[in-house]
């Protein structure tokens, strides 16, 4: 056993960590004020990460990008998430579809989508899976009745795609560039069978982005609707076969590209990030602030607060490392749903534990605990509600 | 005798706040301008209708001019209320309680004389009490199970002027009810005297600024209070018991479970909402509700919901019939306390649980849902917040005993 990290993660780590103090945090509580929507996004801290690599950080070296391993990109998400869990998030995004373009497209699309990707700052890339009608149906879709599950349409007509429908709560719909697209090439079947992923630039005739998504925690972060009307897309965008998504993406059964597996440790090590920024903050406050001529620490019940969210954050740690060292080796395993389930329990528990700490001073909720508070609490629907437990279980029993 | 049978008038006056609730309250309530947590307005029109009901004067006596409800029927009342928007519920049962406190108890008859025609017959006519101060915590904190500090922390002062008027100096803050009230109860130090006391104060009294709090977090509607040489009247002084009797405003003890029942409403309105998502949505083949999974979690809110309300019925019981604590029917505990510490965890997992039904939709701002969440966690940390709460439990379990007035310790430095 030996924990210790190379040079070359832990030159990763602190720069990510310099970026974050330096770039991030400033800007992360006016962001998350902006009460529109559609401005809490701004290019200027995707542009600076970019330049540094935090957005093309797990394309191959052969395409431009960094390579790094998976314990550097735990390590990164971890750092950046400790000052704004939205804005790690948006970077880490970029990464999930990343690996998905290394592990499923083709020579041809990687040259036509990666080199692009990492040639241009603000190129963003999200992926549409969700429609209004159907989110747990896509995670777990029935095995034997072909109507549950996404409804978006996708109709050959020679060497295009025609697409029709709708999808909605999608990540970076409002800014990115490229698009995975999960729809039905064959009603008559139970869904996995029957979808084919497309990609989709944002300029293809016939898309276009709908409402941006107003959601109370992760506000720097976009999520959109994503509308097709008789979008056209070349039959060369067929990521993999056609009718073969859920093989590209694992669904149910486990992953065997990367993306989902990817997607698991995201929200682990991003969640360690809250609770990072949630102990130091607590310890700050406890030696800091003063209760009848006494530091807040003096007292046990601060002590005993504290005590469970640094034991609970540092579990949360060694748990996500060891699922990102896993993926290095290839080690299959349940763990990184574990982890990303055990995440949502965590980060809940941790941010209110230290919303406890600091307590509503007459009235007043400092707006930095706050925030912790309603980010953790994406977590639920995520990485933590009962489709997403029961999924991970499914890989436990298979 | 233990009887859990409401009323033919605690039915009545349920069943008509329900139907107000639902024809007038849930859809503005549900507008997403009041979703918007950080930037809400106050629905004043129906806050007027209420008052037209008789709401803002519920617990005033009937010979007052109220409507005399007893404190389980002002639960009753609030908690429906809140189920249908927690910052009218907070409003309007703060006016009621304080109007009761003060008018039933607190005045002399010649006060009454002033202010009580005035305040029942305005619709308009809101009271706060003004006590909370930036540097006067009550928390008893390093002092839980020690004898209270000697000197009293507050920093409002009232003096009495060669003319025979109080003049006061001082900032209270994070008043509840502040920008709409008519009639402010303001807790003050009077130079010499060890124990705080509490003067009238009108809103149009000369020396008084009031600023509203913009995006307040908590409920209803707050402010800062500032008094320069504002003066008053002698007559306005209330007699040496006000401020433990208004004390427990804000310090959950043996008083009225009134924020306990407006959290539980949060917590049903959020159940409401879940329940009916989870037999219209269809996922997996059937409706959400007929999922394992989902109908576990509604079960667990459910039974939240349940034991919540009964340890509030019981605490409201308690304060109208003190006899029943007398002769150990009941337990001699804070009982609202009992009821705050437990509703109040419990409704914030409520409306977690009820908003992760909704899978994304919990979190977006123009559903009801993320604004549930924060409505109980605004019940949980309000006032002094739970640990608080439990120390002070801890000391009456241990026998220690203390003032119920004494503010206890500087809140920082």
């Amino acid at each position: 056993m030996d924990f210790s990290l190379s040079n070359e993660q832990r030159s990763w780590q602190m720069l990510a960590r310099k970026f974050a103090d330096e770039e991030i945090r400033p800007i992360s509580l006016e962001r998350d004020a902006i009460t529109s929507a559609r401005e809490t996004w701004t290019w200027d801290i995707i542009k600076k990460g970019s330049k540094l690599g935090f957005r093309t950080m797990a394309v191959p070296k052969k395409y431009g990008g960094q390579e790094t391993d998976f314990v550097t990109q735990a390590l990164v998400m971890t750092e950046l998430a400790k000052a704004d869990s939205a804005i790690s998030k948006a970077f880490s995004q970029n990464w999930k579809w990343s690996h998905l373009i290394s592990a499923a497209c083709t020579d041809e699309q990687k040259e036509r989508f990666l080199k692009p990707f990492v040639a241009d700052d603000t190129f963003v890339l999200g992926k549409g899976i969700t429609e209004p009608g159907a989110g747990s149906d896509n995670r777990m879709p029935p095995t034997d009745d072909p109507k549950p599950g996404l409804r978006l349409k996708a109709e050959r007509h020679g060497d295009e795609w025609i697409l029709n429908g709708e999808k909605a709560f999608i990540a970076n719909a409002p800014v990115g560039k490229l698009f995975f697209v999960d729809a039905r090439t064959d009603p008559t079947v139970p869904l996995k069978q029957g979808i084919t992923m497309f990609l989709v630039p944002s300029d293809t005739p016939g898309f276009r982005i709908g409402k941006v998504f107003n959601k109370s925690g992760w506000r720097f972060y976009q999520n959109g609707e994503m509308i097709f009307e008789n979008a056209r897309v070349p039959h060369a965008n067929v990521v993999g076969e056609v009718n073969g998504a859920v093989r590209k993406t694992g669904g149910a059964g486990g992953d065997t590209t990367g993306g989902d597996l990817f997607g698991d440790l995201e929200l682990s090590a991003n969640a360690l990030g809250i609770c990072d920024d949630a102990c130091e903050s607590a310890l700050r406050y406890g030696k800091t602030a003063r209760q009848g001529g006494r530091a807040l620490f003096a007292q046990q019940q601060v002590q005993l607060k504290i005590n469970r969210m640094y034991m609970m954050t540092e579990a949360l740690r060694s748990f996500v490392l060891r699922v990102a060292w896993e993926h290095d080796r290839k080690i299959h395993s349940c763990n990184a749903g574990l982890a990303m389930n055990y995440s949502c329990d965590v980060v809940q528990e941790v941010t209110e534990l230290y919303m406890d700490i600091r307590g509503a001073d007459g009235g007043h909720m400092d707006p930095h605990t706050d925030k912790l508070v309603r980010d953790s609490f994406i977590w639920s629907h995520l990485a933590g509600d009962s489709v997403s437990r029961m999924k991970v279980t499914k890989r436990i029993i298979d | 005798m233990y009887n859990l049978h409401l009323s033919t008038e605690q039915l009545e006056i349920r069943d008509t706040i329900r139907d107000f609730v639902a024809r007038e309250i849930k859809p503005v309530a549900l507008k997403a301008e009041r979703l918007e947590i950080c930037d809400r307005r106050l629905p004043m029109r129906v806050i007027y209708q209420a008052s037209q009901m008789g709401l803002r004067t519920l617990a005033l006596s009937e010979d007052r001019g109220g409507a005399g409800a007893d404190h389980l029927t002002c639960c009753i009342v609030t908690e429906e209320l809140a189920a249908g928007d927690a910052d009218i519920a907070a409003v309007l049962s703060t006016t009621s309680w304080l109007g009761h406190l003060l008018f039933d108890h607190a005045m002399n008859d010649a006060q009454r004389e002033r202010f009580l025609p005035k305040f029942v017959g305005d619709d308009r006519f809101h009271l706060a009490f003004a006590n909370y101060e930036a540097q006067t915590g009550t928390q008893l904190g390093v002092n839980y199970h020690r004898p209270a500090p000697a000197d009293v922390a507050l920093e409002t002062s009232a003096i009495k002027a060669a003319s025979g008027e109080w003049i006061i100096n001082g900032v209270k803050d994070y008043v509840a009810n502040a920008p709409i009230a008519a009639l402010f109860a303001v807790v003050v130090k009077i130079p010499g005297q060890a124990v705080p006391k509490v003067l009238l104060v009108p809103a149009d009294a000369p020396g008084i600024t009031i600023r509203a709090h913009e995006k307040p977090w908590p409920h209803g509607c707050g402010g800062t209070v500032t008094f320069k040489d504002c003066q008053v009247p002698v007559g306005n002084l209330l007699g040496d018991n006000a401020a433990a009797l208004l004390a427990c405003v804000d310090v959950p003890g043996h008083g009225t479970p009134l924020f306990q029942a407006l959290n539980l409403g949060i917590g049903r309105a959020a159940y409401e909402a879940a329940l009916d998502f989870a037999r219209l949505r269809v996922q997996g083949g059937r409706p959400l509700i007929e999922h394992q999974a989902i109908g576990t979690k509604l079960a667990e809110i459910a039974i939240r919901l349940e034991v919540a309300r009964a340890s509030i019925w019981q605490a409201a019981w308690a304060s109208d019939h003190p006899e029943a604590i007398a002769d150990g029917s009941l337990p001699d505990l804070p009982l609202q306390a009992v009821a705050q510490v437990f509703t109040s965890e419990m409704m914030v997992k409520a409306t977690k649980d009820a908003a992760e039904i909704f899978g994304a939709l919990g979190v977006m701002r123009d559903m009801p849902l993320q604004k549930y969440i924060h409505d109980a966690r605004v019940c949980q940390h309000s006032g002094n917040g739970n640990t608080d709460a439990k120390l002070r439990l801890a000391e009456v379990i241990a026998g220690f005993r203390r003032p119920a007035h004494a503010p206890m310790v500087r809140a920082s430095n």
